[in-house]
């Protein structure tokens, strides 16, 4: 091994079409030990390539076994009886006559006597039997009883909401800011609106839940989860708090079907499951119904926003003032972000409250906080632009200080056509109009190295040609297998063909949760350094076998050798006997040199067509541009940016909770109801990748599961201001919502 | 899911005999009905599966007098493609059957079925909660609750929508239904198998129980009659209209000789618009004509706090409806 050496590497990226390079040198130092840097000069084999999702088949087939789809001889099924109340106590709790029912195993109180109950669907007691018929039977009997307490299930009204106009805008004064007030004063054109946006849930297509298996005191658990050594150690504790002797805690999760940010505690049903099987003495199976999933497993809050700006002749943000005001639930936090890049000289300020009431509090959801901020923003933005007679493109060239965003606005509107389609007049009178409308997105995460144990990753290499490679942290649906091995296949010069990638038990390497964007950039550069260490082992058999110095043998193109002495890689795997090349990579910190980009960055384009008779809004196309480092998986990367558009397009035109104010239930707690977009909605997407060397360790990756998610329905609702002449400052925009704003402009 | 006796009849006299039972129901496909039973909102003791009766019920035919005849138990994919319905006579019942609900959906689901589906309210349709209509509280939670999916016209102490496609068209085109209870066998308007105050302690249909419906007739149009079926909703995937409204005209010598004008989903039943109707009548296809049949249409709404947008909305459809039907 070599001492730590200083690298030269190139950084940044080639000029997107008909734009210039952005390439610079930079020195960084490698930890010893690891693998050299790959930057913008590197030629890859795979990476960058479009290849199938390596677990496309087993996924389609049926043969990739889900939480939901582990079974065992004997094992019990079981379901949690969730309070009917919004607010109160619980009172009494007779669980005797449902133990006593034909079928059931166990059954255990989740909630104390006497302690609070926050919202309906709390769970207060869980029951296991040999069908969910004789459990649903059980739980019948049940006997609850609760001290009602008034409730509120709408933040608009909570305590501190701030007081809204017939029109729904936020008339509270603002509180005393002089500079900025003076800053408005001075502004030639000035703008103030209150926007607003709904409950959005998950809706993750496999509910959380988990199978529970005893074995003496140690514990086996297949959970739903997106953080699989979390909730691991989630549960160790939890079941020692409820007086378990806990041993040793194995946690699977290898298919998990979805997750969203919903997924990072094993929650109230993994304990339940845990202690049902340990009570029962078999194993026991927890999933969530559909009307669970969407009311007590968090939830996209709504919020309220309200924007004063001003700009100058020129065009440029001299005053911005913001202040968001975000549903919490019982707890929790209902934050709201705002992009910050556009008012960097601006006087500015922001402000944040949140309401809390007597609902399931929110989680973290696909960019938390983003996609409502940036919705409210860049609608407001528009507003502002168009007021002040600037064309929204223009004005976003002329406030937005971020350099490869500027890059991503001029490409991205070439490629959608923006001047055309923004000039492109509605006739008078016409049923349908068109409108188009562009919005940013911004994320930050180039991932770490994990706190404590460094993230790892076990690479192995087998006789018979064929190579692992194994985390333990999970795949939620997003690819992970397939990058690790794409990685693999790059580092170690073979097809992707040849590579097994295994993610989610830990009994394998620990890893992330799935995060923040973060697990990609977090364990990429653990893959390669496996794959790495791997490598050097056989290339050093092989050196031994055919009798060169280790320095001269390269292992590249499917084989390995030195000058003619060349073995096929299935040859040189031969040489390793019955015990493959195991080697164990980890992830080393990030570079203590600048990265080229920080951040991530996106701009999405949206066309869409609005029937005034009906009100029903169409998204006819979108285009996409987002970066995410050096874009290893392309076509997972592309799934991801159009599947957040498609999300996009669901959060913009349909989702949203609906809650009975009575009884404080959600009243489209299901498929049917809770409307999510299908496929005749959908724009015709397109995408393009903008792969980034960014040079902040050996691969350089950054995260794109969250960016690509801010930008979509601000850029509709933008579009939607575009046809129609008046925004709909409220998501979902439906149909009643485009008719009133219609209504409004004819006076 | 409660258990249950399954019947499986080898004939129609043998389920009809199962159905007279007490506390029996009925299946077609099921959609319906099953959905009902896993949320224990309805706990039979018996089910009698229709669906074997495939040579009493199943089935579209032109009889010879050119009468169209509709097996209860034909599922709506039949109908929707079999070739009867490429008529222009008929296109509001075809567009009807094209428009419900999913792929999926239509392939399995009967035609009977989704004439007699149980209302879509989401409280009724709820365990959670207790309401008149559900026969299980004192009143209707919708009036005065979340009710954007509600009725406007037409609702009496229960504001529940009827959410069936395929009945405005049926109803405009004259449809008649054959039952059979027990040995008797009746055939009737279809406008009789919808209640005429429909209250909250009022079935969505007038059948009694275990009667069965065993096909629907639409009787053969008069030349010149061309139908269409047009609905509103908020999303073009798989979704319940929030309106809904087919139209029959008969154009003689570019003058509206007939026409019917039956509104889908705003009322508990579907709700036929006779006034509405004869504004048409001798008078040629107009943008202005139909804007005021529309309005016509839905004179006398009573919109609630969450769904006056169905006005507007409802009085588009109608419009585009006879635009389709005169284009
Ligand atoms: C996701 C989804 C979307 C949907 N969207 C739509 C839509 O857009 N438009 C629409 O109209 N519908 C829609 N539906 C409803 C669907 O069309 C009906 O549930 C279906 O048609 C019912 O038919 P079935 O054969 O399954 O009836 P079943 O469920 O078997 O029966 C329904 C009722 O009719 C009675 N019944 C059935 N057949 C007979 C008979 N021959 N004689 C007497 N009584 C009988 C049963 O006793 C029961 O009460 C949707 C349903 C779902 C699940």
């Amino acid at each position: 091994m070599s001492t730590p050496r200083d690298v030269e590497i190139t950084v940044g990226y080639p000029a997107l079409p008909g734009l210039e390079d952005r390439l610079e040198k930079r020195t960084v130092k490698p930890a010893e030990g690891d693998a050299a840097p790959w930057d913008a000069t590197t030629k890859f084999t795979t990476i960058g390539t479009d290849v199938d999702r390596v677990d496309g088949l087993q996924k389609a087939s049926g043969r990739a076994k889900y939480t939901y789809d582990i079974t065992f001889p004997g094992m019990l099924q079981a379901m949690i009886l969730r309070a009917p109340i919004a607010k109160g106590k619980l009172k009494g709790l007779e669980l005797d006559e449902a133990s006593r029912m034909p079928g059931i195993g166990a059954v255990v109180a989740l909630k104390d006597l006497g302690a609070k109950v926050r919202f309906v669907g709390d769970a207060i007691a869980a029951v296991a039997g040999t069908t969910l018929n004789h459990v649903r039977d059980a739980i019948e009997k049940i006997r609850a009883e609760y001290d009602l307490e008034e409730h509120n299930v709408d933040y608009v009204v909570a305590t501190d909401a701030p007081l809204l106009s017939a029109t729904g805008q936020i008339e509270e004064p603002w509180a005393e800011a002089a500079e900025l007030e003076a800053a408005l004063k001075e502004a030639k054109v000035t703008h103030e609106a209150t926007y607003r946006t709904e409950v959005q849930t998950h809706s993750s297509l496999e509910t959380h839940g988990g199978v529970a298996r005893w074995n003496g005191n140690d514990l086996e658990i297949w959970l739903s989860t997106q953080a699989t050594f979390g909730c691991r150690g989630e549960l160790a504790q939890a079941c020692k708090a409820k007086g378990i002797d806990v041993g040793t805690v194995t946690l699977h999760a290898e298919f998990v079907g979805g997750g969203f940010g919903s997924k990072f505690s094993a929650g109230i049903e993994g304990l339940a499951v845990c202690l049902l099987a340990h009570a029962a003495k078999v194993p026991v199976k927890l999933m969530l119904d559909r009307f669970e999933e969407h009311t007590t497993t968090g939830n996209r809050p709504g919020c309220l926003m309200q924007a004063r700006a001003g700009v100058d002749a020129d065009g440029r943000i001299v005053a911005w003032d913001w202040r968001s005001f975000g549903h919490a639930g019982f707890t929790g936090s209902g934050g709201v972000s705002v992009p910050n890049y556009y008012t960097a000289d601006a006087k500015k300020r922001t402000a944040h409250k949140d309401l809390n009431i007597d609902a399931d509090p929110p989680r973290p959801m696909r960019a938390p906080g983003h996609p409502q901020g940036w919705f409210g923003a860049e609608l407001f933005l528009d507003e502002l632009a168009t007021k002040a007679g600037i064309d929204p493109l223009q004005f976003r060239l002329k406030n937005d200080r971020e350099a490869i965003r500027l890059d991503q606005w001029r490409f991205g509107a070439a490629k959608f056509g923006w001047d055309a389609a923004r000039a492109r007049k509605n006739e008078a009178g016409a049923r349908f109009l068109t409108g188009s409308g562009l919005a940013s997105a911004r994320w930050g995460n180039l991932g770490g190295a994990g706190r404590g144990t460094p993230h790892g990753i076990t690479c192995r290499i087998h006789q018979d040609g064929t190579v692992e490679t194994r985390s333990g942290a999970q795949d939620i649906g997003v690819g992970t297998k397939t990058m690790m091995a794409i990685v693999t296949a790059e580092e170690l010069g073979i097809p992707v063909a040849r590579i097994t990638a295994m993610t989610g038990h830990t009994t394998d390497p620990s890893g992330p949760a799935s995060g923040g964007s973060t697990l990609t950039p977090s364990i990429a550069s653990a893959v390669r350094h496996a794959a790495f260490l791997a490598k050097q082992t056989l290339v050093e058999i092989v050196a031994k076998h055919i009798g060169v110095p280790l320095s001269e043998v390269h292992c590249a193109g499917g084989k390995v050798g030195s000058g003619t002495a060349q073995l096929r890689w299935a040859d040189a795997c031969k040489l390793i006997g019955p015990n493959p090349i195991d080697e164990r990579g980890k992830r080393h910190p990030n570079y203590a040199e600048k990265p080229f980009h920080a951040s991530q960055c996106g701009a999405q384009f949206a066309e869409v067509k609005v029937d005034t008779w009906t009100g029903l809004v169409e998204v006819t196309r979108m285009f996409g541009i987002q970066d995410c480092g050096l874009v290893l998986a392309k076509k997972q990367a592309e799934s991801q940016v159009l599947g957040a558009m498609i999300q996009g397009v669901s959060y913009a035109l349909h989702e949203q909770r609906i809650m009975d104010k009575r009884s404080g239930r959600m009243l489209n707690g299901d498929f049917l109801r809770y409307k999510i977009t299908g496929v005749r909605d959908l724009p015709r997407l397109e995408c393009h990748m903008h792969s980034i060397a960014n040079g902040h360790d050996s691969v350089g990756a950054a995260g794109l599961g969250e960016p690509p998610s801010v930008a979509t329905a601000a850029a509709i609702g933008n579009a939607v201001f575009h046809a129609i002449g008046v925004p709909v400052r409220h998501l979902p925009i439906t149909p009643d919502k485009v008719l009133a704003a219609l209504a409004s402009k004819k006076g | 899911m409660k258990p249950f006796t399954y019947v499986v009849p080898k004939s129609l006299a043998e389920a009809s005999e199962a159905g007279k039972q007490p506390n029996t129901v009925l299946k077609g496909a099921g959609v319906d009905l099953i959905d009902r039973m896993k949320e224990r909102l309805q706990t039979p003791e018996r089910i009698v599966n229709l669906l074997p009766l495939k040579d009493e019920l199943a089935g579209v035919a032109v009889e010879a007098s050119g009468e169209l005849k509709i097996g209860a138990t034909t599922t709506i994919a039949q109908l929707e493609q079999h070739e009867a319905l490429a008529n222009p006579a008929l296109a509001g019942l075809q567009a009807a059957a094209a428009l419900t609900a999913s792929p999926q959906i239509r392939n399995r689901a009967t035609v009977a079925g989704n004439i007699l589906q149980f209302t879509r309210c989401w409280y009724v349709r709820s365990e959670a909660f207790h309401c008149l209509h559900g026969g299980r509280g004192p009143t209707c939670l919708a009036m005065t609750g979340e009710n954007r999916y509600h009725a406007v016209l037409g609702w009496m102490d229960c504001v529940r929508v009827h959410p069936s496609n395929l009945a405005p068209p049926l109803l405009a085109l004259d449809a008649e239904y054959s039952t059979r209870l027990g040995d008797k066998v009746r055939r009737r308007k279809f406008t009789d198998l919808f209640p005429a105050e429909p209250r909250a302690q009022t079935a969505e249909h007038t059948l009694e129980a275990g009667e069965i419906v065993t096909a629907i007739h639409v009787p053969k149009p008069a030349a010149g009659t061309r139908t269409a079926y047009c609905e509103s909703r908020e999303k073009l995937t798989f979704d319940w209209a929030t309106t809904a409204c087919a139209v029959k005209v008969v154009l003689a010598g570019g003058k509206i000789a007939a026409a019917s004008v039956v509104l889908g989903a705003v009322a508990p039943v579907p709700l036929p618009r006779p006034k509405a109707a004869a504004l048409l009548l001798g008078e040629a296809p107009s943008a202005t004509l139909f804007q005021k049949v529309a309005e016509a249409a839905y004179a006398g709404a009573s919109p609630l706090a969450h769904n006056d947008y169905k006005l507007v909305v409802g009085k588009a459809i109608v419009r585009e409806a006879l635009e389709q039907a005169t284009r």
